[in-house]
């Protein structure tokens, strides 16, 4: 595998020279896709000899000949709607839609627009936060978003700022043998609020590789959602990188339905004293389908506490990976970190990966982690069916129950419901096929 | 309605029912005792269906229809139940919600429609003051983190909003104090009638003082070894299951 990463390599090399030559930017932001196609090109394309991406089966993906996309239409009709007063961002093939998009009034100084657009007016704002976080280093899709990115949601709210409108962002991707590199970049100052719910979806072969980066000040609150229901045929490898302030607050929800191999590797580094997380994720997934979070959480501060929770459903020949550490510093007394990976196999074919991980170097902490992985309890089914109820109904019931364990840690009401019932349309569609 | 024929059962290649023959008639209750491992859950289980039993020979015939051949949905909506030893529990359901999906299940197989959210309530409220069931149980997920008194209480519950026609108590009474055990008996007690019958399965003679049976069996060593009245249970009561053990022919027997 190793001998192909050269080759692999050049045509985005070749293809940078073109892209950078045609774009309009202050030099800072140059430099930087620079630095990430210089990145990438040190990381190398990943091969199963790191561990890191080890269980990824990027063979399929490496075949293509991956090109930049084409302008495209979607029609407003495919979009999802969350049926709430929203701020919309739409992104067709990583680029800024404005006829499908809709901002509402916004309080105060806050800004939320296209990336592009704000690089335009506001560079001053954009500037010292954008590819400022650590995390995410090691990943190569991370640094090719980097260096390709041309276009993303930018959203800036001010301190004390609360904005009471969730912002719906939308990425859809759409063509064959493309790749597509969107952005987020979410500032929220000392005690600013916001709700945010990101879709990533879309129709034909391509690759998406976004990247979302997520900085909470003093006080601040972000309640994150990020919904994956990208094409069958599709890959999706994104990064989230969070930074959070001390006595910040992030909810992560990251639910993932889509694509045939999709991974996002999440970065949260608890930067000031008190700061707290919750990451909740779902992978539903079935026939050949890969649903992979390779999850780090940073303790840097005292005080932190951080809650992960995982899970995934699978059916057919799917897969799972949850790799997930926590890393305690030295400095970071009264950490309060746990972890649950928990897996539910519907078919004797799948197969979850669990990588729990434990770094702690502070001596006064508490840490927990548990997996499990199992099929349906064969007792609660005969107990259900012993009622009267059907055993397909039964099944269902069940499978709905361990999921809903994920999707009622989702505060959005409109947005739950709507994932509950996609969740019952992607199974049902998993039985189909599988019979 | 429930005819037991020559049944024999095995459960992993061992057999455990032997020949059991039984015939309970509407409005009958039927005291199931003996010993543990006389195969007293076996016979629960074959009647409702439990996969991993297999039934070798004989028959059960409910209303006349071939009970073994229903799936045990088919058999719960026919009008069978069982109120189970160990209840389940089901993280992550609400027991009103399943209770719901339990009745519309049966109503369903009846051809009859959904029922009414507040026909539903009214009865629900009705049968939980039978078994003095608080209404938080309800919102809790299916027996999760209830007590053993609880779960059976849940069981007896659900038998209360499902009425079944037959219903097979497995060993309800093991685990409960006095007044745990009385809510429960209560709770069945009131549900008897002429077009109800009962198979109460139990270890103890005690729970046979609140719920009177019509008819008790001895269950040993997967026959039925004796059958009488009420009185039967007092007397194993008084002289233990050791009479039984102790039978030379029956002890070989069972050592073959």
């Amino acid at each position: 595998m190793s001998s192909v990463a050269p080759v692999v390599q050049n045509p985005f090399r070749q293809q940078f020279a073109a892209f950078a030559a045609g774009r309009r930017e202050p030099d800072a932001i140059a430099r930087l896709r620079r630095e990430g196609l210089d990145r990438f090109a040190s990381l190398g394309w990943p091969t199963r000899q790191q561990e890191a991406w080890r269980l990824a089966d990027l063979g399929a993906l490496a075949q293509i000949d991956l090109q930049r996309p084409a302008d495209a239409l979607v029609d407003a009709g495919v979009l999802p709607t969350l049926d709430l007063p929203v701020h919309r961002l739409t992104f067709v093939n990583g680029r800024f839609a404005p006829g499908l998009s809709r901002l509402r009034e916004l309080p105060g100084q806050a800004l939320i627009a296209s990336l592009g657009q704000a690089l335009l007016t506001h560079p001053e704002r954009i500037e010292p936060h954008l590819e400022r976080l650590p995390g995410l280093s090691q990943h190569p899709f991370a640094a090719l978003n980097t260096a390709f990115w041309e276009d993303g949601a930018f959203v800036y709210l001010p301190r004390t700022t609360v904005a009471e409108t969730p912002l719906h962002l939308i990425f859809h991707a759409t063509g064959d043998d493309i790749a597509v590199y969107p952005r987020l970049l979410l500032v929220l100052e000392d005690g600013a609020q916001a709700t945010v719910v990101v879709e990533y979806r879309g129709k034909g072969r391509y690759l998406n590789a976004p990247v979302a980066e997520l900085q909470l000040g003093a006080g601040a609150v972000l309640h994150y959602h990020q919904v994956q229901e990208e094409a069958s045929q599709a890959f999706h490898l994104g990064g989230v990188r969070v930074r959070q302030g001390r006595d910040s607050q992030a909810n992560l929800h990251l639910v993932s339905f889509g694509g045939q191999l999709a991974r996002t590797d999440l970065d949260t580094l608890l930067d000031g004293e008190g700061a707290s997380c919750v990451l909740n994720g779902l992978i539903l997934a079935h026939d050949r389908q890969m649903g992979d979070y390779h999850v780090r959480v940073e303790h840097a501060q005292p005080h932190g506490s951080s809650e992960q929770l995982f899970k995934s459903v699978l059916d057919g020949q799917a897969r799972s990976v949850f790799d997930g550490m926590i890393h305690v510093r030295p400095h970071a007394q009264k950490t309060d970190a746990r972890q649950s990976n928990r897996n539910l196999l519907l078919s004797k074919q799948a197969r979850a990966n669990a990588n729990p991980r434990l770094e702690i170097l502070a001596d006064d902490v508490k840490c927990g982690h548990g997996s499990t992985t199992g099929f349906l309890n064969p007792d609660a089914l005969f107990y259900l069916r012993a009622r009267g109820i059907p055993a397909e109904q039964a099944r269902t019931l069940l499978v709905h129950a361990f999921a809903n364990d994920s999707l009622n840690r989702i505060q959005l009401t409109p947005l739950r419901e709507r994932l509950a019932s996609s969740l019952a349309d992607c199974l049902a569609l998993g039985n189909i096929e599988e019979q | 309605m429930l005819e037991i024929r020559n049944l024999h059962a095995t459960v992993d290649g061992r057999e455990i029912l032997k020949g059991i023959d039984l015939v309970i008639h509407p409005g009958e209750t039927h005291a199931i005792m003996g010993p543990n491992g006389s195969g007293k859950s076996t016979l629960a289980n074959v009647i409702a269906g439990r996969e991993g039993y297999e039934v070798t020979e004989g028959e059960v015939l409910f209303d006349g229809k071939n009970l073994l051949e229903m799936a045990p949905e088919v058999r719960a909506c026919e009008g069978l139940f069982l109120a189970f030893q160990y209840p389940v529990e089901i993280p992550g359901v609400a027991n009103l919600y399943f209770l719901k999906a339990a009745v519309n299940a049966v109503r369903k197989y009846r051809g009859e429609p959904s029922v009414d959210a507040m026909d539903f309530w009214d009865l629900v409220q009705e049968r939980m003051e039978l078994v003095k069931m608080d209404e938080s149980m309800l919102k809790r997920s299916v027996n999760e983190g209830f007590s053993g008194g609880e779960k059976k209480r849940n069981e007896v519950f659900q038998m209360a909003v499902l009425q079944p026609r037959f219903a097979v108590m497995d060993e309800t009474d093991s685990g409960l104090d006095i007044d745990a055990l009385r809510v429960v008996a209560d709770g069945v007690n009131a549900l008897r009638g002429p077009e109800r019958g009962f198979l109460v399965i139990t270890h103890y003679q005690r729970l046979l003082d609140y719920i009177v049976p019509d008819h008790v069996h001895v269950l040993f060593n997967g026959r039925i070894v004796r059958s009488g009245g009420k009185e039967l249970a007092l007397e194993l009561e008084e002289q233990g299951y050791a009479l039984y053990n102790e039978e030379p022919g029956r002890a070989r027997r069972a050592a073959a």
